[in-house]
């Protein structure tokens, strides 16, 4: 059901591309290996380590992984049924100056979008300059008139984002869709770290790589600051749909790190205007309230309204300032596909910035010219519905058939608003262990944000997804994708180890143990059991034979 | 009960307890120095090698630090020493302890020493040797009768868990990993869930005041020392006669349940520096009062 699962959600590539050369004629970027063959930065342990241990040993240490996620239940449920994520174990690296710029690009990126989202929830003055078009948001399925003018207590609407990149042909990051609903993959992150060191702990030698473990603190640390503003000690809760979810995991995941409550539609009340959850000690109030679950479901006063999994009159609560939601409801109209196009453009009108990540070029086709134009180059672009998700309903030029291209064609015209189009994009490969050894396969990157409200923190590296099947285009985890471990080098570490030299050491600086440790008498226990054993080698002792001698 | 039997009863709790804490120790420690290498490789393995008392200066390699922790039969501080000085101790009471336990800690036993252990991931392999011991309490606590054997057995665990304890918090994570270390304390512990349900942030500073004094979670050093009341006062249930011991552990429970200025990191070390100590004497009078009893012995003719 959520739309924005990193197992289940719209992550795709726009890219048909079998192998490189295929398709467009353009050569996917290898994200291992430069030009002339050679490791990148930062990649020549990788490489080594690969090389030894080579396809046997890598197998072996498969089966370790795969043993591993099956003790620890790390899950993700496809059609209801629970399967450990595919973890590649080849890591994906990302320069240190590469991400610095990926970082203030999504910075940037989520600090227009939340002025937009204040805008169209509001005076929507972008609207009345026709920066935006008025209809793309007025027909927008996600755009909720019960949110207008609802203003979160920090004025912060995407407290977690994940902006899903690409690689193109030249290496340049470059922003495949925004999500910012209920972001998900980002447990996968954290456990992908752990697994990885723990099956493969070579492949970190010399490399200090950026830790991604302080995304839960971080996490609450942006919840606890949307409460409201009367509240000192604000209380968090994640509302999950429940254990059937695909998602569930990770949402009792993050309820576990961050020491939140996990709670479930029935465990919530409203009553006066402020939410509760039922504790065995009475009524117990909730301040912030991390949503796991869709708008429509969240409160059957004003969506779906049998819904079982929301809470009556949260809205109304939440519009009292009495409880925080995140993300704020009606999010969803900044992250359609159709408005997509449109976030350079915001980026420049709110900002006066240029934006530091390019968007993939895609069309407005409720846009007569542009609909034209998608329509006479059918063949060489990537259509997809602007609510799908998963990868269904998407058609790829060169991939399709005749009678497909045909249906497409009256589908767009039937429907111009529903669908957006964009020419192919060769996405960049990755080695990836498969059967017949390590082989590129596509991957994109999913780095996650979280705003404050005074500070955007971006979790450095994010979820690497793989296709797995040759020359698959789709990076999704019910299409058969995979994930890898991910990997923002810091090269300002080197310098701190090394300027440490100087300290005393660390185990001079600590208590000494002089404490000795107590053990079992263990001298008199060797000599009795050295005696037993002699006894026993030699049989029960012979009768003296004293009879003879006398 | 035979103060033979006895001896063996509370070496079987101490030397699992041993074996238990080390594996986690190693396993989190080994795991922690992949991730994050803000301290070099000898350094790391001195500060935990220095801690558990052991050699530290021929070890400068985590493959090295893995193989000396796991150690070899002779030395019953390691892995493979406490396991099997466990399983030596459950040999000469097999008679009076159950199957179950006896099975479990062979178990342990032979996966540490049939090759299965694989320096390919040292992490995977204690994750199996924990298994295997929390088999060995599990039997423990559902096979055995609750008698002076069980009591005897719960003392050692008791007074092993607080010197270990200890010893966790003399690696000092925190200082050598700022940023990572106090959650790879915490792990070494088995308590980072329990640590994350106090709503806190992992700090150092906290992260040893929870190892030390938090009244619920049943590896802290309060937890531990009431335990050890608790055996003291079963085994005099049964008739055991050890003023000295009582009064060791009673005090050392005292020192933490109402120790004040605890949220002064100075102090929460002094408490634990002193609950090591009291752990230790407390051994000495339980070998004393029920060992190793002398006594004057009349000859008669």
């Amino acid at each position: 059901m959520p739309s924005q699962d990193a197992a289940s959600g719209p992550a795709v590539a726009p890219v048909p591309a079998a192998s490189p050369g295929s398709g467009t004629g353009a050569v996917a970027y290898d994200e291992m290996r430069d030009a002339t063959g050679a490791p990148r930065a930062g990649l020549d342990t990788v490489d080594s380590v690969l090389t030894t241990l080579g396809h046997d040993g890598l197998v072996e240490r498969a089966k370790l992984r795969d043993a591993y996620l099956d003790r620890q239940g790390i899950t993700f449920s496809v059609s209801g049924r629970e399967r450990p994520l595919p973890l590649d174990l080849v890591p994906r690296v990302v320069g240190a100056a590469e991400w610095d710029r990926v970082e203030l690009g999504i910075k940037q990126r989520i600090r227009a979008l939340e002025l937009f989202l204040a805008d169209v929830y509001g005076p929507g003055e972008i609207l009345e300059e026709g920066v935006v078009p008025r209809r793309l948001i007025t027909t927008s399925r996600h755009y909720h008139r019960a949110a207008f003018g609802l203003v979160p207590p920090n004025g912060v609407r995407i407290h977690v984002a994940g902006i899903d990149l690409i690689r193109d042909e030249h290496g340049e990051f470059r922003v495949l869709e925004d999500n910012l609903r209920c972001p998900s993959g980002v447990s996968y992150v954290l456990e992908n770290r752990r697994t990885l060191a723990h099956v493969l702990p070579e492949v970190f030698a010399g490399h200090q790589v950026r830790s991604v473990a302080e995304y839960p603190e971080r996490l609450l640390d942006a919840l606890r600051a949307a409460g409201p503003s009367d509240v000192a000690d604000p209380t968090v809760a994640i509302l999950t749909p429940g254990v059937h979810n695909s998602a569930h995991f990770e949402h009792a995941f993050l309820a576990r790190r961050m020491g939140a409550e996990l709670v479930e539609g029935r465990d919530l009340f409203c009553r006066d205007d402020r939410l509760y959850m039922r504790t065995v000690r009475g009524p117990r109030p909730i301040h912030v309230l991390y949503r796991r679950i869709d708008d429509e479901y969240l409160d059957p006063v004003h969506f779906v309204p049998d819904s079982l999994l929301g809470v009556p009159g949260l809205l109304n609560a939440a519009r009292a300032g009495n409880v925080a939601i995140a993300n704020a409801v009606g999010n969803g109209v900044a992250d359609d596909k159709a408005v997509y196009p449109y976030v350079p453009r915001m980026i420049d009108y709110y900002l006066g910035e240029t934006p530091i990540l390019p968007n993939v070029t895609t069309y407005d086709l409720s846009d007569v010219d542009q609909r034209e134009h998608v329509l006479a180059n059918l063949g060489r672009m990537v259509v997809k519905p602007v609510d799908g998700s998963g990868g269904y309903g998407l058609v790829i030029g060169t991939a399709a058939t005749e009678k497909q291209l045909a249906s497409v064609r009256d589908d767009i015209l039937a429907d111009p608003r529903g669908w957006i189009a964009q020419p192919i994009v060769e996405l960049s490969t990755c080695p990836t262990l498969v059967e017949s050894g390590l082989e590129p396969r596509h991957v994109d990157l999913r780095p996650f944000a979280v705003n404050d409200g005074t500070d955007i923190y971006v979790l450095p590296g994010g979820l690497t997804r793989v296709a797995l099947p040759k020359g698959s285009l789709v990076v999704n985890s019910s299409q058969g994708g995979g994930s890898k471990d991910t990997w923002v080098l810091d090269e300002g570490a080197r310098a701190s180890a090394a300027e440490r030299e100087d300290e005393v050491p660390l185990v001079t600086r600590v208590r000494r143990s002089a404490v000795a440790r107590h053990h079992a008498p263990a001298g008199a226990e060797d000599r009795l059991r050295q005696q037993e054993g002699q006894q026993q080698q030699a049989g029960p002792p012979a009768l003296p034979r004293a009879a003879e001698v006398s | 009960m035979l103060s033979r039997l006895a001896e063996s009863y509370y070496w079987i709790g101490r030397y699992v307890e041993r074996a238990e804490a080390t594996s986690r120790l190693l396993a989190e420690h080994y795991h922690l120095t992949v991730e994050d290498r803000s301290v070099s490789d000898d350094e790391a393995a001195a500060v935990v090698l220095d801690a558990l008392s052991l050699p530290y200066d021929v070890v400068s390699t985590p493959t090295e630090l893995v193989r000396a922790l796991l150690g070899d039969t002779t030395n019953p501080s390691t892995v493979i020493g406490a396991v099997s000085s466990a399983r030596e101790n459950a040999r000469s009471v097999r008679d009076a302890i159950s199957g179950d336990v006896f099975e479990a800690l062979n178990g342990a036993h032979l996966t540490l020493t049939r090759g299965l252990m694989t320096t390919a991931s040292p992490a995977a392999s204690m994750y199996r040797v924990l298994e295997r011991l929390m088999v060995v309490n599990g039997a423990v606590e559902w096979t055995m009768p609750r008698d002076e054997g069980h009591a005897f057995l719960s003392l050692g665990r008791a007074l092993e868990r607080i010197d270990m304890t200890a010893r966790l918090l003399d690696v000092r994570h925190d200082l050598g990993w700022p940023e990572t270390g106090p959650v790879a304390t915490l792990r070494s512990a088995a308590a980072y869930s329990p640590f994350l349900r106090t709503g806190e942030t992992p700090s150092g500073e906290r992260v040893r005041e929870f190892l030390v004094l938090d009244p619920t979670f049943p590896r802290s050093m309060l937890q531990s020392a009431r335990s050890a009341e608790t055996a003291c006062r079963t085994v005099q249930q049964f008739g055991g006669d050890d003023d000295d011991l009582l009064r060791e552990v009673g005090l050392m429970r005292a020192r933490l349940e109402f120790a004040s200025g605890t949220h002064n990191a100075h102090v929460v070390d002094q408490l634990a520096a002193e609950a090591q100590e009291s752990a230790i004497a407390a051994g000495s009078a339980v070998a004393e009062a029920y060992f190793r009893q002398a006594g004057t012995i009349v000859w008669s003719h």
